[in-house]
């Protein structure tokens, strides 16, 4: 059971620094709170007293989105739902809404914010590698000298393994920043012991892009999750699809290199087998969303994997 | 702890109360505000029996600081049937008998309500997809999901509204005749009361203490500090049980509260009675237990060997129950045979996970009549085993069964009612226990764990002449029913087949693990597994289909068992063409169709790792535009 003296909820940025800096050592930063519930029970942390709880999801800041031409800009307390209920999201960031369907369930991921994802740093974390298919960045702020300073870190860079990430002590994650990729087909392919409210066992997020006539590949991003310590990008093989045109050969090519990067605590053979299962739908999937020439990719391919 | 001013319109009426920094949004609602119409299954967010609307966005309210409502307009499952009159929604779940316990029903209410207000033309995929984050124990899901299709076409005008109500009654008597349940516009309204939503004026509440080792000495226990603690009105322990401690359903093995030592983690050894329920479990730590760790035993096997730790003095060997069945000659009937095949089965414990945690509530009324009010599956044996306990004669005891928001049979054992008797009669205030959903997994009865040794001899034209079974089942550390547990898997282990030699041996084996218990299909499910299992890898072996080594086999009208019952009529057959009919079976040995299943890709089979069901109305949508 997680108790507390005082649950507070700042307006602004600034009033969650002095806030933090009035509970220094005896605080915790919540923002959607739907894993720090749960964390406060038998069985994890137990019985847990925080002096002051800071709730940072209200501040207005940290809720703004802005979709520019090449880059998208998403405050740390956005709700991960907000990737399914607006559309100029969904478009920006096509494989984003994918992901967020298998994000818990609908309930929580109302509530469940994209910073909370991040900075919690699960290895089984599924927003992380769909942003890091997006290139992203993390903003993060620090009240210092009287004025609020900012700086600015790869997401890749910035979770550096199981619950661990570069934050800083006194940082906030404020902002994600992100590629606006609204000519890309994405997919997000997930599998756990059920469809709601599941740990990914392995998750692979696919954006692609193809050229006019559907046929090759101009750039893909592949990161995956769940096989290791954290989220990677799969680079060797973006360099390979891109090398020649769009092929079931090329596909099924692509499938297997990954497959030897597999080293999580358990089960490695079966995730062997869904890595390149998985490969192969994602990419499937991500061609014909990004409107891949139908005649270029063998039907029976498509119809053991799509 | 500074108290925080909660203002909410909550259910169309705003409200301005104090609330406690680390309430959640649930327990503000149920126990400040007494609309328990939602409820809490988990408190983790894993089954949505809390879901209610904050600003119109269904959320989990046991994730919910209250603090993250404030201001806000919420609607809870009462809202929905505000005026008395249900909703489509709500009527629609009665008609097509969408709901059993009743426990998840508030929340599948809620979470339908929600998907149809999110997609009026919503389909049954995307329902299921919308309904993902709400667990049913025991309707199997398909009554929800027509309840939602139902009410979805009443509402867009495609049905009548008269659908929602009854059609022509069903002639005869059979089962899987429709029935409307009366039961069901209190559950899907949220009215009806289960033991952890009643309250009495001047109710305590009850926290446990619990065993950390599996096997130890209790030297000495010291509760005086935990008395001293203001707030709190009542401790006890095993020195508290005034008559004959000790129930069970087979042997009285299992006292109150540990006695003189515990036997697995996770026994109750002391329980407080509070003011409310933080006082109560911050006296828990007050508790001082001084514990000699005794060694444990894990493994059934490992029990049953010479110089094994000893759980209970009466059964020295661990061995809780035997239950032996011997019809002819195996040892004739395996040399009858041209194959015999011997396999080891493991099945493992399984919890119930009923929706509804253990509760009750408990009181001494004016008459000094010992009332206990709770989801027990078995009042009137616990009844009668409670007077004895604590020394009064029956007329004075007196159990209220109140609705068990499931139980498939863990709700059997008299596990806590002991308890909250004590504190009733210690306090003279009426108190009250719910368990959280931890508690009930690491301290209530499972699945029983089985080994199995099965060997089996077959003619080559696929008929049993013998099977030999051994099934060696960890019973944990009390009794509770693996003696019928052990019976009932002897009785149904040979399956439905005539065989004419059989040896069989069920043993039930006390060990340091959580007790093992009643579960539906009562220890079948244990010998069949292996017995059905084996048959198929026969049936490979003898190039036969699995479908038809049963029929080969299968008990006739009239058939005698192999416990001595006659058969007056055997649907087996029957049963058999309805399932090879309804699954598609392609028929054939095992062996005949190849590595590759053929119906993948068949309109009415989802493939597998797939979601977003929603996706389709929004490229739909967007096609159109």
């Amino acid at each position: 059971m997680l108790t507390c003296d005082d649950y507070l909820t700042p307006g602004s940025l600034e009033e969650a620094f002095d806030m933090m800096a009035s509970n220094r050592g005896r605080h915790r930063i919540v923002a959607g709170a739907t894993d720090t519930l749960p964390w406060a029970r038998e069985g994890r942390a137990g019985d847990v007293h925080i002096p002051a709880l800071i709730d940072v999801a209200k501040i207005p800041d940290l809720r703004e989105i802005s979709v520019g031409d090449k880059r998208v800009r998403l405050g740390a307390a956005t709700p991960i739902q907000r990737f399914l209920d607006d559309r100029t999201l969904a478009r920006t960031l096509p494989a984003m809404p994918r992901c967020a369907v298998w994000f818990a369930d609908d309930q929580i991921r109302a509530q469940a914010t994209i910073g909370g994802n991040i900075v919690n740093a699960s290895p089984a974390a599924d927003a992380t590698p769909c942003l890091i298919a997006h290139k992203a960045e993390v903003e993060l702020a620090k009240y210092a000298g009287g004025k609020v300073t900012r700086r600015r870190m790869k997401l890749d860079k910035f979770v550096i393994g199981p619950n661990r990430t570069a934050l800083a002590d006194g940082e906030l994650l404020v902002a994600i920043e992100c590629d606006a990729l609204p000519e890309f087909g994405g997919s997000f392919e997930k599998v756990g012991h059920r469809r709601s409210l599941v740990i990914s066992l392995v998750c692979l997020a696919t954006l692609l892009k193809l050229d006019e006539q559907g046929r090759r590949i101009e750039d893909v991003r592949l990161a995956i999750a769940g096989i290791g310590p954290k989220p990677v990008r799969l680079e060797q093989v973006e360099t390979f699809l891109c090398a020649g045109p769009l092929s079931t050969e090329r596909l099924e090519e692509a499938a297997d290199m990954p497959v030897s990067l597999v080293a999580s605590r358990t089960r490695q053979d079966y995730r062997r087998e869904v890595v390149r299962g998985f490969m192969l739908r994602g990419l499937i999937n991500a061609a014909r969303r990004a409107g891949a020439d139908s005649a270029v990719l063998s039907s029976e391919l498509e119809a053991a994997y799509a | 702890m500074p108290d925080l001013q909660f203002k909410a319109t909550i259910n169309g009426r705003q409200i301005s109360r104090t609330a406690r920094p680390h309430q959640r949004l649930l327990d503000f609602i149920r126990d400040d505000l007494n609309l328990t119409g939602n409820k809490e299954g988990c408190g983790a967010g894993e089954c949505g029996t809390c879901s209610v609307f904050v600003d119109g966005v269904l959320m989990k309210s046991c994730l919910l600081p209250v603090a993250k409502a404030q201001n806000a307009t919420i609607e809870t499952v009462e809202a929905l049937a505000k005026t008395g009159e249900l909703s489509v929604l709500q009527k629609a779940f009665h008609k097509t008998g969408a709901s059993q316990c009743g426990y998840c029903i508030p929340g599948m209410v809620m979470a339908a309500t929600a998907a149809l207000r999110a997609n009026p033309f919503v389909d049954r995929e995307e329902i299921k997809e919308r309904l993902g984050g709400n667990i049913c124990r025991c309707t199997g899901y398909q009554k929800i999901f027509d309840a939602v299709e139902l009410a979805r076409d009443v509402q867009n005008g495609r049905l009548p509204v008269d659908a929602l109500f009854e059609g022509e009654a069903e002639q005869g008597d059979f089962i899987g005749k429709n029935v409307r349940r009366i039961d069901t516009p209190s559950k899907v309204s949220g009215r009806l009361k289960y033991a952890g939503d009643m309250t009495m004026p001047g109710m305590l509440h009850v926290q446990v203490l619990r065993s950390p080792h599996a096997h130890a000495r209790i030297v000495s226990i010291d509760t005086s500090a935990a008395e001293a603690m203001e707030g709190v009105e009542g401790v006890i322990t095993s020195a508290d049980v005034p008559g004959e401690d000790g129930f069970g359903v087979f042997v009285n093995d299992q006292p109150i509260m540990a006695r003189g030592k515990v036997r697995y983690v996770g026994e109750a050894v002391a329980a407080v009675a509070a003011e409310d329920p933080l006082i109560a479990k911050r006296a828990l730590s007050a508790i001082k237990i001084a514990y000699q760790e005794l060694p444990g035993v894990f493994d059934p096997d490992e029990a049953t060997c010479p110089g094994a730790p000893i759980l209970h003095d009466y059964a020295p060997d661990n061995v809780t129950k035997h239950i032996p069945i011997r019809v002819g000659d195996t040892d004739k009937g395996f040399a009858e045979s041209d194959l015999v095949v011997e396999e080891t089965y493991t099945t493992q414990a399984i919890e119930h996970a009923y929706l509804e945690p253990e509760a009750g509530l408990a009181y001494v009324d004016h008459d000094d009549v010992v009332t206990i009010v709770s989801p027990d599956q078995n009042i009137t044996h616990h009844r009668h085993m409670l007077a004895r306990i604590i020394a009064k004669p029956i007329s004075k005891v007196r159990f209220i069964m109140s609705p068990v928001g499931g139980g498939f049979g863990g709700k059997e054992d008299m596990i806590y009612q002991g308890m909250l008797a004590l504190l009733a009669m210690k306090t003279l205030r009426p108190v009250r226990l719910v368990f959280t959903r931890e508690e009930s997994i690491i301290s209530t009865a499972k699945r029983h764990p089985s080994r199995t040794v099965l060997r089996m001899g077959l003619t080559r034209d696929g008929h049993i002449r013998a099977l030999q079974m051994k099934m060696i089942s960890d019973g944990g550390a009390y009794g509770l029913s693996t003696e019928g547990v052990m019976r009932k898997a002897a009785i149904l282990a040979a399956g439905p087949y005539a065989i004419p030699n059989v040896r069989i041996d069920t043993i039930g084996i006390y060990t340091n693990n959580t007790p093992s218990g009643a579960f539906r299909s009562f220890g079948a499910l244990q010998t069949a597994f292996a017995t059905e299992s084996h048959l198929d890898i026969c049936a490979e072996r003898l190039g036969l289909d699995p479908f038809e080594i049963r029929r080969i086999n299968a008990m006739r009208d009239g058939a005698l068992t192999h416990t001595k019952a006659r058969l007056g009529s055997v649907s087996l057959m029957r049963a058999l063409d309805a399932l090879e009919k309804a699954s598609g079976w392609e028929s054939g040995a095992p062996t005949s169709r190849g590595h590759r299943r053929h119906d993948l890709n068949r309109s009415d089979i989802r493939p597998p790792c797939t979601l977003g069901a929603r996706f389709a109305a929004v490229e739909k949508q967007e096609a159109a535009e």
